[in-house]
């Protein structure tokens, strides 16, 4: 790269950021950021979202974010998910036909034993960080993506550390991902009818993604259980969100570490080609 | 003694730049592997900045997803075509 591009890339850069600096100065871009009514939307939220005193307008949950991000937004949630796994489905699409070749890897494979040891590890505290992410979502920061995103850096590292091969000997195919992850959008699509079919049952009105008991609808879900938060269908969200997000990612990695002429051989041409 | 909301913001400043000299170098490095670095340098900024401004929650998704998912991917791209820019 020649000496006056590089000029051009930094000179531009800093342009940017002091022009957005001096139009936030000015006030171009509002003197109070963000603009007040936004703060009452805040504050109609932390009035709500754990609020026993008024039980029929709360999500019954201390963490405000996941209290919007699946009770009071549950459908926009829901279809973000869709397009997450619309994009594994669509690379899952791409590699179909290609798969890893058979390959005995002997303990020797990978890197060295000090590795693969520090590795047994932290693949365990990984994975013990990545569930209390999640499943204490309605409770602290965090929830099901984050959790879900958490828990797939283990299979990560085991893939890098150990191989490839020895993951798939190790019993994470990609047949299984695919299952993990279909059993993961199964449990959260059942989790948004669970309090309409019990309504079904009782013979009361409810709807579709409800949590807790709303006026006109007198049926929901346990908010305390045995002096426990519960959080209703935020838990149960959680757990089947963070299998599903896990399961996705290890299932794109699985894919991209198939050795690059396993895939061409498919894509250019023989027997299997398409 | 400094006030803590303006230590919070020289902190936010000094990490805003940071991510700009990493940025910078993200952009301008010929060897992807390096650039690849640098952009999770600036990620790692962007992290803090986040917690800074009291996003826990995006810190929790920002962390494992651009520091170790995307990196990976990436990686994983490079690996399978070039790992030189070419001119």
């Amino acid at each position: 790269m020649a000496a006056w591009e590089r000029v051009v890339i930094a000179v531009s850069m800093v342009v940017f950021v002091a022009l957005l600096a001096l139009a936030f100065t000015v006030g171009a871009l509002g003197y109070r950021a963000p603009p007040p009514t936004l703060r009452d939307l805040a504050e109609v939220y932390l009035r709500t979202t754990f609020n026993s005193d008024n039980p029929l307008f709360s999500a019954m949950a201390p963490e405000a974010v996941t209290a919007i991000v699946w009770d009071y937004r549950g459908l926009d949630t829901l279809f973000e998910t869709a397009v997450f796994f619309l994009a594994i489905i669509a690379s899952v699409a791409l590699m179909r036909g290609v798969s890893l070749p058979r390959k005995e890897v002997g303990p020797a494979a990978g890197m060295s034993p000090i590795v693969k040891t520090v590795t047994k590890i932290t693949i365990g505290m990984i994975l013990a960080v990545a569930a209390s992410i999640a499943f204490h979502g309605h409770l602290t920061p965090g929830g099901g993506f984050q959790g879900g995103a958490t828990a797939a850096v283990a299979p990560l590292i085991a893939l890098v550390v150990f191989s490839v091969y020895f993951l798939e000997h190790a019993g994470v195919t990609k047949n299984r991902m695919l299952g993990l992850r279909s059993a993961g959008l199964l449990g959260v699509g059942l989790t948004a009818f669970l309090v309409l079919a019990a309504s079904i049952v009782s013979g009361v009105q409810a709807y579709v993604l409800q949590n807790q008991p709303k006026p006109t609808a007198p049926i929901g879900m346990p908010s305390i259980v045995d002096g426990a938060i519960f959080g209703g269908t935020l838990l149960l969200f959680n757990i089947f969100e963070a299998l599903a997000v896990a399961a996705g990612f290890t299932l794109v990695f699985l894919l991209l570490a198939i050795p690059e002429e396993e895939a061409l051989k498919v894509t250019t041409g023989g027997e299997h080609a398409h | 003694m400094i006030a803590p909301q303006t230590l919070v913001f020289g902190i936010l400043a000094l990490l805003g730049l940071l991510s700009m000299i990493a940025t910078y170098l993200a952009i301008t490095e010929r060897d992807l592997v390096k650039a690849v670095v640098f952009s999770a340098i600036q990620s790692t900024a962007y992290a803090f900045m986040y917690y800074l401004l009291m996003a826990p929650d995006i810190v929790l998704v920002y962390v494992p997803v651009a520091v170790g998912l995307y990196p990976a991917v990436v990686l994983f791209l490079i690996k399978k075509t070039e790992r030189y820019e070419g001119e």
